[in-house]
């Protein structure tokens, strides 16, 4: 069955059931094709860096994220159209070679969407925690959710 | 001959406010927009050209974040370019985080974005005794010249020692 907008509440709270776990390689090959920085490439230079060690891009992360919350959203059916925006972003730990991630997503608010009729959203924050349960990303995301096809209708 | 220092050599206090750069431009693949899809946002609007037809987008696009990722890869073409071989002035820093990030029209195969950035603001905040903190406006076009994405970040650049002395 799927979720639609009017079935999500300010204050649902979903958890991944699924962890990723980020190798070497995957680290590597994401850098290569988007941020070929040294300290994403080479482990001497990352150990030398800020980061103290070969880490994920940001960007990687953030993709993650998005792969955390996609996956938690199928789980429950929940019928995303897509993604408006994102209030804000912060990266607090970098993420090392074969750390493993998990996210918690809470609703924060849910609103109609302004000149779309059948279209509702919901605001929700994504805590990513490494397997120390340690924070390494916190997003908010204004998700795009469908009305239930009757009330698509209705709103027509 | 270059009598100004290299975008990536200058520091923190060398950088001005208002300082405005057409960066990069990138034509988005639909097999890299499909690629991106499956590993990071496996929705069918990111990774079936034809099941995507009868979504709410009416054909494949680019996740928003293959969008940002790709501002990365222009961010640090366009700073090696000018680094020009000055090997020790990676004087640029980890990004803190964004605020802002908009999605405006979809990207769709085909699509060519051009990234731009302007320098906002600047911290008197000092991060671990050395960094300073850079907040831009980053913003990318299509070819319609309509705007597709606009978001502002923080991004850490070394002070000067003699500033902080």
């Amino acid at each position: 069955m799927p979720v639609y907008w009017g079935d999500l509440n300010v204050g649902d709270n979903f958890v991944t059931t699924q962890s990723l776990t980020l190798t070497r390689d995957d680290i590597l090959e994401f850098a290569a094709e988007f941020d070929p920085q040294p300290y994403h490439l080479d482990k001497e230079a990352a150990e030398n860096s800020i980061f103290g060690g070969l880490c994920a891009s940001g960007w990687q992360v953030s993709a993650l994220m998005m792969r955390l919350l996609t996956d938690t959203l199928h789980e429950r059916e929940i019928a995303i159209l897509g993604v408006a925006s994102v209030q804000q972003v912060r990266w607090k730990l970098p993420v090392f070679v074969d750390d493993s991630l998990d996210a918690q997503v809470t609703i924060t608010d849910s609103n109609e969407a302004s000149g779309q009729p059948g279209v509702g959203t919901v605001d929700v924050n994504v805590e990513v925690t490494n397997q120390n349960q340690a924070p390494v990303i916190s997003v908010q995301n204004r998700l795009l959710i469908a009305h239930a096809p009757t009330e698509a209708a209705h709103a027509r | 001959m270059h009598d100004r220092p290299y975008i990536r050599s200058r520091w923190f206090e060398d950088i001005p406010v208002g300082e405005f750069h057409v960066f990069g431009s990138h034509t988005f693949s639909e097999l890299e927009i499909i690629e991106f899809g499956k590993k990071y946002a496996p929705e069918v609007y990111h990774t079936d050209p034809v099941a995507a037809l009868d979504t709410y987008h009416r054909g494949i696009i680019a996740s928003g974040w293959h969008l940002t990722a790709v501002w990365m890869r222009m961010m640090v073409d366009y700073m090696e370019h000018f680094a020009r071989g000055v090997q020790d002035g990676r004087r640029n820093g980890a990004g803190l985080g964004l605020q802002d990030l908009e999605w405006f029209e979809p990207v769709r195969p085909g699509h060519t974005l051009i990234y731009t950035y302007e320098i906002i603001e600047k911290s008197d905040k000092v991060v671990r005794d050395k960094w300073g903190i850079i907040k831009s406006r980053n913003e990318a076009f299509n070819q319609y010249n309509n705007k597709v994405m606009s978001f502002t970040i923080d991004i850490l650049a070394e002070r000067n020692p003699e500033s902080l002395s």
